[in-house]
């Protein structure tokens, strides 16, 4: 098992290291000069190449790399370009919003996935199941911002809940911002929990055929017994491979739900920072979703491992 | 006194009639064993006592264990005899085990679920089980991948028994078994039998098996019993037409013409092949596994030559590395003098000289293509394939060989029996007329009666088209009939070579006399009417 971990790991920083030369290339090549964008089409020549030298822009690009890796690992993400702050700070103050956020939507998208999978995999063909398999239908195809709109108008015009948008910061105490979360979480957990719950239930279902659950019955195992029993556990691993690939999406996919709720989340940050050739946020932001994606992924490949026996030895 | 008593059991489900009017008793201490071919209903009959049938069966009839009608029980009371009163061996032992789940705590399972006693005292018993069955040197937390195939089926064997039901029921129970494990795993059986005084409901499509092990035989086609009785009583007078074709079709004798003496073909010469295994750390390089060993062998044209061998002795590596689909790390294969594998890939020059039909009739066909074109494809092989109607000639032709309808080009694969398929494999091996056919299993997923006409067919076509072909089976009944030479392989290397009879009658290597002596025999029939 530690050996396996210690493969996966050194999978991670080699990953780390590749997409880091990755997105610096890609960013650099995009065309647009930050520097004349900032200044305007108007600018002079002198003062353009005088901004780029303020903004390092001017060294050669190995040496931009360089200083921009050795920066993230001293958590020094740079300074803006546009609003001339430390990016490390705007990045962490989106991060306190967009993180809770996923990870409320993640909760919440498990707890709702995973009983209606099991739940109709144990009815298949039944009532039950032709229901969740119906609403899951509807999670997947109904767009997330349209239920976020409508839970608006349910939830904060009519019923007035919650309010309609906006976060008042976690200073003003944990409950208030967790119920400033709560409908953006729903919105983006129940297409999440539509997906998950049906690859749950067909997971499962694949399950119920294998010759070990036979086995299980003949046992004297009970139907229900022995899916929970040795039904569930196995059909984790595809299950868990779709909850990491969520996770990635729900910290920076939330766009459009943060511009209905109004929420100041990293993924806004990026589309500003986008339209006002802020490279150097782009990078910084991107470059923390590639580490939170992998660094997901890793704790996917270790939970496989937990699951999973066989996935222990195998290197 | 019986145990178990069928009686008037059918069973149809979703409106197909499966079993019809079912009738059989198993006493305690007395093994019973249900044969036949595929879809004769011997497994739905097994399930039906279990009570374990698919969705939608409707039974009729009544199973009486020990007194008590099994039909009448709800399933909650079901649950409470399965594994208890009786226990359930299956086929598959590689995915017959949950393969999260460590042998000790399946084991213990099947005590605690039934409240035989507390967690620590059913771990207890678990160690007690799995030592009995022969697994004393492993311990409890080791998982079913960490286990081969006999010792997996013997972890099978130790849930089934773990509460001494009084009765066993053994699906095919080493039909996915090497011989000598299958040897060692029905002697368990019957050892188990003995000591505990259980009845034994053992499903098996091998008569060596069935005359071998059971007490009372009982014959079953198409969803009916055709004839049951003592075994001995059975063997000597079976009164069924289909029971007799049965025994004759499982130990048919074919006519096999006489080899012409060719001139060296195929040569394979100190062949090596390593597979690269995990890397021990990080940094090392990775370790290998030899799984061919300095093999070296030659064939001449029309040798008709068998290589048998155990699972994971190489035999089918080596069948790959002949056919020039993998590189070899060592030695030389040439066909006519040239080799198979030129560069990185097969040299297409000798590829097209020799075809394979695979074990498997169902899985090596791709569905979705009608059979001219599943039979024509070796064709593009050849620098000046035909096309339009001598394509379709060629076709027809191969087809009526293997005795088929030429019509037969135009349907899809999944309308033909297991068998028909397999004719279709065949035709398809031999629709560009190679100097080569390797069979690799090809019939050892066939039915008795189905494989006999498979076997006369491949002798038949020897005539037609001067055959040579190289013949890999573990199943040494049927190498023993269909060869002229034989080579044994085991641990990627030969170890015995020779002509086919004089192997079988006076074998040299140890390792072969006991793979000969593991394997059932089926007894003559004309032995026994004498």
């Amino acid at each position: 098992m530690f050996r396996y971990a210690l493969r996966r790991l050194s999978s991670l920083i080699i990953s780390l290291a590749v997409a880091s030369l990755v997105i610096f290339l890609v960013v650099e090549v995009a065309p647009g000069d930050p520097a004349s964008y900032m200044l305007g089409i108007n600018a002079q020549p002198d003062t353009v190449a005088a901004l780029r030298a303020e903004l390092g822009l001017d060294v050669p690009r190995y040496q931009r790399y360089f200083d921009w890796v050795s920066g993230l690992m001293r958590l020094d993400f740079g300074t803006s370009y546009t609003y001339r702050t430390p990016v490390a700070e705007m990045i962490s103050d989106r991060m306190r919003v967009s993180l809770p956020l996923a990870v409320y939507a993640l909760t919440l998208s498990t707890l709702i996935a995973f009983p209606a999978g099991i739940y109709a995999a144990s009815r298949r063909g039944k009532a039950g199941d032709t229901a969740v398999i119906g609403l899951s239908q509807l999670g997947v195809a109904v767009p997330n911002f349209w239920f976020a709109m409508m839970m608006v108008l349910v939830f904060a015009i009519n019923l007035r809940w919650f309010s309609a948008g906006g976060f008042p910061g976690w200073e003003k105490g944990f409950w208030g911002g967790m119920k400033a979360l709560t409908l953006p979480a729903i919105s983006l957990a129940l297409p999440q929990a539509a997906i998950l719950a049906r690859v749950m239930r067909s997971s499962l279902l694949d399950m119920l055929d294998e010759d070990f659950m036979r086995t299980a019955r003949a046992k004297g195992l009970s139907r229900r017994h022995a899916l929970w029993k040795h039904g569930v556990r196995n059909a984790l691993i595809p299950v868990l491979t779709i909850l990491g690939l969520q996770f990635s999406f729900l910290l920076a996919g939330g766009i459009i739900i943060e511009q209905v709720f109004f929420l100041p989340g990293l993924g806004r940050l990026v589309f500003q920072s986008i339209s006002q050739r802020d490279l150097i946020v782009v990078e910084s932001v991107v470059m923390l979703l590639v580490f939170a994606v992998i660094c997901v992924n890793f704790l996917v490949d270790l939970a496989y491992a937990a699951v999973d026996p066989r996935l222990r030895t195998r290197t | 006194m019986t145990l178990l008593e069928i009686s008037g059991l059918s069973l149809a489900i979703r409106g197909t009639p499966i079993l019809r009017d079912v009738s059989l008793d198993v006493a305690p201490g007395q093994i019973v064993a249900i044969t036949g071919e595929s879809g004769s209903g011997k497994s739905m009959t097994a399930l039906s006592v279990m009570q374990l049938l698919p969705d939608g069966a409707e039974t009729t009839g009544t199973i009486v264990l020990d007194g008590t009608d099994l039909m009448t029980l709800s399933e909650g009371e079901m649950c409470d005899r399965r594994g208890n009163d009786i226990g359930m061996v299956f086929q598959e032992p590689m995915t017959a085990l949950n393969p999260v789940q460590t042998i000790g705590a399946q084991v213990a399972e099947t005590i605690l679920i039934h409240g035989a006693a507390g967690r620590a005292e059913a771990s207890q018993r678990a160690r007690a089980v799995l030592d009995r069955v022969g697994l004393e040197a492993f311990p409890l937390d080791r998982y079913p991948h960490e286990l081969s195939g006999g010792q997996r089926q013997r972890v099978v064997i130790a849930m089934a028994i773990a509460l001494r039901p009084k009765l066993l029921i053994a699906d095919e129970p080493t039909t996915a078994l090497d011989v000598t494990t299958q040897a060692q795993i029905l002697d368990l059986l019957r050892g188990l039998v003995d000591d505990f005084g259980m009845g034994m409901l053992m499903i098996t499509h091998d008569l060596a098996v069935v005359a071998d092990m059971a007490d009372r035989i009982v014959v079953m086609k198409d969803g009916e019993v055709v004839e049951q009785g003592e075994t001995q009583a059975l063997l000597h007078g079976m009164t069924h037409p289909y029971t007799r074709m049965l025994f004759e079709a499982s130990d048919h004798v074919v006519d096999l013409p006489e080899a012409s003496e060719g001139a060296p073909m195929l040569r394979v010469d100190e062949v090596i092949r390593d597979y690269p295994t995990p890397r021990p750390h990080l940094f090392a390089p990775h370790g290998r596994f030899r799984a061919v060993d300095g093999v070296s062998f030659i064939m001449n044209a029309g040798d008709r030559l068998g290589l048998v061998g155990e699972s994971g002795c190489g035999k089918s590596t080596l069948t790959r590395a002949i056919l020039g689909l993998e590189q070899i790390q060592g030695g030389r294969i040439e066909l006519d003098g040239q080799p198979v594998f030129t560069g990185k890939r097969p040299n297409l020059a000798v590829r097209r000289k020799m075809n394979v039909v695979f074990q498997d009739p169902y899985g090596s066909f791709n569905p979705r293509h009608r059979v001219a074109r599943l039979v024509a494809e070796p064709l593009h092989l050849l620098d000046n394939p035909p096309s339009g109607a001598d394509r379709a000639r060629a076709v027809a032709d191969v087809l009526e060989a293997v005795h088929l309808r030429p019509s037969d080009a135009d349907k899809y694969i999944h309308e033909f029996s297991g068998g028909q398929r397999q004719r279709i494999a065949i035709a398809r091996a031999l629709i560009n007329r190679p100097e080569l056919v390797v069979l690799d299993e090809a019939v050892s997923a066939l039915d008795v009666s189905v494989r006999a006409r498979i076997l006369d067919l491949l002798v038949d076509l020897c005539g037609q088209f001067s055959l040579s072909f190289l013949f890999i089976s573990h199943d040494l009944s049927v190498v023993r009939r269909i060869t002229d030479r034989v080579l044994v392989m085991q641990a990627g290397k030969i170890v015995e070579e020779g002509e086919t009879e004089a192997v079988f009658t006076a074998p040299q290597h140890p390792y072969t006399r006991a793979l000969i002596a593991a394997a059932p025999v089926l007894p003559k029939i004309e032995a026994l009417r004498a």
